[in-house]
């Protein structure tokens, strides 16, 4: 029953920090994932949790136990890795019993448990294959079920499809998250991708900087962030930037660029403060421009219209002078080049205060 | 400024120890088009690529520039660039130094040398990092700054072998858009291969789908994705459900394909009557109704996955006869389907597209790697 605390975690490496005050705990049958840009010590994060590496301070607990020292091999878990690292000379079985032989299980139970782990992965068909006949999405497969062998109740899962093609990737995070909950696991897995952590995930650790931004669930990080750095970072955002202009008891009028304005329920605003409004493409609608403007709708010119599958994606220049990324479903048709109207919902425009860094160091990715 | 040039490819071919790379691919590119080349892993991107660039000699078959051929000519003589996956910067190099070196080993003159450097840095936004070393760079960072190298040497065929895999989701986002931009601005005709059908819809003026060495469709984003000319296009781009049966009737204006459970109408079809076929609708086309709901192709079945995606919800149902489909749509929408529910799946024939069933079989049709 792995449950980990991570107390005061800090890890130097030289002059470089890479993980600072980081403080989390994971659940017992929690599936958890540290995503974050790269360098933001997501991966150093879970090196520490898996023993490979020694924190600088700070003190790891797994059942309420001190870690702190105990090597990789002691700490009862299963790895599966970012390049998959499969023993290329042996077959996909030899691969699936080498867990328990290293963990010198009976002779008779060793084959019984590879056997259950690849059926557990739909291989059981392909154990006499040797990885390199096996398409990397396969190879994966067979990384989990190398790391399900050991019986360890913790996976840690790093970067697990990177190394796979995105539409491989799509057909395996079902099987994850699937197989850590069919076996009552718990799951830390690391990542940059936020649609795989939001597909796999129980909960989402947003790391930047070596610190934790903060922790939610996928829903909740999507549709509510807490800070402008998740809005950015965990799907595509459109940002707007703005001034209180007039403040009533239920609403208030927020100025943009140029004379233009919205108006949003009042939300604790102060009379001048700066904000920022971030608002999603798939929330925003290109409307006809007509004579008069009824509710929060904005002028502007679409410079571009892009195919993007399902949707259309409309990138309109505002009169505010605030491109914006407008996302349509129902294919209405506009041109390039046409004169229309972005209107917004107010229930799905996030506020936030300005930040004094400015907006682009905010939620800049690298 | 100097004509955008144009590339023509006629019957190229090319065996690696009795495997086929490249299968006879004719492909005809336009001066400052964008093609995307897109297929998964082992479909032989790179090594097309490498072959009109000149790394890779073909076992048959022509090149051409501009109506010139050129697959005589050394890589240095073809006006192309090869941007590999890795980069290849030279570390113990500035940012400046790199991007300098294109135009430096062309024996021009120092200031347009400098010149060349000095645009195509501040291009890329890279200019006040001229002094950082590859290592000190970010792989964002290191990607443009690659492409500054490549773009100083002046030429104006862009080769990009998957320029973006090696950066982090978020940041392909963004840089995608940076890349069509720039070379759209530039006057630049690009070929990029990749595995990532959301790259090839977003980025491509035209999509030239690869599979086991051949080209199995060009065409523009909307028409590959509309109109996919076999299972395996309908299924790798997007995703698709598949439901295979024989052709029950045929009109001007549908088709209709009888199942073991049910008969679906589909778009019109040239197959006769009677023959075996397979219909293909994408997972985000499936409309979910709540509960049981009778009416042409309404499959009545039960909420057994949800996923949440950000943008989207995946959602897995089981049709009462034990088929899985798969379904995706705005989380707005999705949030109400839990597991459990009963719903009834409206598949819109106009969005069923009908295929005759492929020679192997469906199973390995659609496999993906």
């Amino acid at each position: 029953m792995p449950r980990i605390e991570l107390k005061g975690i800090t890890k130097r490496f030289g002059e470089i920090v890479a993980v600072k005050d980081v403080n989390l705990t994971i659940e017992d049958k929690e599936y958890v994932t540290l995503l974050g840009p790269s360098g933001c010590g997501k991966t150093t994060l879970v090196k520490i949790i898996s023993g490979i590496w020694e924190p600088t301070e700070g003190e790891i607990l797994i059942d309420g136990k001190r870690m702190n020292e105990v090597p990789v091999e002691d700490r009862d878990l299963g790895y599966v890795f970012q390049n998959i690292a499969l023993f290329p000379h042996m077959t996909v079985l030899s691969n699936a019993t080498y867990a328990p032989i290293v963990k010198d299980f009976p002779v008779e139970e060793r084959d019984k448990i590879a056997q259950e782990v690849l059926d557990l992965v739909d291989l059981l068909d392909r154990k006499k294959f040797f990885p390199g006949e096996l398409s990397t999405g396969t190879q994966q497969k067979a990384g989990l079920a190398r790391a399900l062998a050991s019986q360890a109740k913790l996976l840690i899962l790093d970067e697990p499809m990177s190394a796979l093609d995105a539409r491989v990737r799509v057909d395996l995070r079902y099987e994850l998250r699937r197989l850590v909950k069919d076996l009552g696991l718990t799951a830390v897995h690391v990542t940059h991708d936020q649609e795989e952590a939001s597909s796999v995930s129980d909960r989402i650790v947003v790391m930047r900087a070596g610190r934790i931004v903060e922790i939610d669930s996928p829903e909740n990080l999507y549709n509510n962030p807490k800070s402008i750095f998740t809005a950015n970072f965990v799907g595509e955002m459109n940002f707007l930037q703005g001034a209180i202009n007039k403040l009533r008891d239920y609403w208030a009028i927020i100025e943009l660029r140029n004379q233009e304005y919205l108006t949003l329920s009042n939300r604790d605003f102060r009379m001048g403060a700066a904000i920022i409004l971030a608002m999603r493409p798939e929330n925003l609608r290109v409307e006809e421009l007509r004579g008069t403007r009824l509710g929060n709708a904005i002028p502007g010119r679409i410079e571009s219209i892009r195919f993007m599958g399902s949707y259309l994606r409309y990138e309109v220049l505002l009169a505010s002078d605030d491109h914006v990324f407008v996302d349509s479903f129902t294919g209405e048709e506009f041109k390039e080049g046409e004169q229309v109207a972005v209107s917004f919902d107010e229930t799905n425009i996030l506020t936030f205060p300005a930040p004094r860094e400015g907006l682009s160091e905010v939620i800049k990715l690298e | 400024m100097p004509r955008i040039p144009s590339i023509r490819l006629e019957g190229l071919s090319k065996r690696f120890d009795g495997i086929v790379a490249a299968d006879d691919i004719s492909l005809e590119v336009k001066d400052g088009e964008y093609i995307v080349i897109l297929g998964p892993t082992g479909a032989g991107k790179t090594t097309l690529l490498k072959m009109i660039a000149g790394l890779t000699p073909p076992d048959s078959g022509k090149i051409f520039v501009d109506g010139e051929r050129v697959d005589n000519l050394p890589p240095e003589d073809r006006g192309m660039v090869y941007l590999s996956q890795t980069y290849a910067l030279f570390r113990h190099m500035t940012v400046w130094d790199n991007t300098k070196f294109g135009p430096t080993v062309k024996d021009w003159d120092e200031s347009k040398c400098d010149m060349l450097a000095r645009e195509m840095l501040n291009l890329v936004r890279l200019y006040d990092r001229r002094t950082a070393r590859p290592d000190e760079l970010s792989g964002g960072m290191k990607q443009r700054n690659a492409l500054a190298r490549a773009l100083a040497t002046d030429v104006k065929i862009l080769l990009l072998d998957e320029p973006l895999r090696a950066l982090d989701a978020r940041l392909r986002i963004e840089l995608r858009y940076e890349l069509a931009r720039l070379t759209s601005d530039l006057g630049i005709t690009a070929l990029h291969v990749t595995h990532d059908q959301e790259i090839a819809m977003t980025m491509a003026d035209k999509v030239a789908v690869l599979r086991k060495g051949r080209i199995e469709q060009l065409d523009r984003p909307e028409e590959i994705y509309d109109n996919p000319a076999r299972p395996f296009i309908c299924h790798f781009v997007g995703e698709a459900n598949f439901f295979e049966g024989t052709v029950h009737s045929v009109s001007e204006d549908h088709s209709e394909l009888e199942g073991e459970e049910y008969v679906l109408r589909a778009r019109p079809t040239d197959l006769p009557r009677g023959s075996e076929a397979c219909v293909g609708i994408k997972t985000e086309n499936v409309r979910l109704l709540d509960g049981v709901v009778e009416g042409q192709n309404h499959i009545p079945a039960k909420v057994v996955r949800r996923l949440f995606l950000g943008r989207l919800v995946s959602i897995v149902i089981e049709t009462d006869g034990g088929k899985m489909l798969h379904v995706k749509m705005p989380s707005s929408i999705g949030v109400k389907f839990r597991k459990g529910m009963e719903v009834t799946a409206h598949l819109e024939p106009s969005k069923c597209i009908i295929f005759p069933i492929p020679e192997k079989g469906l199973k390995e049709e659609l496999e993906v790697e």
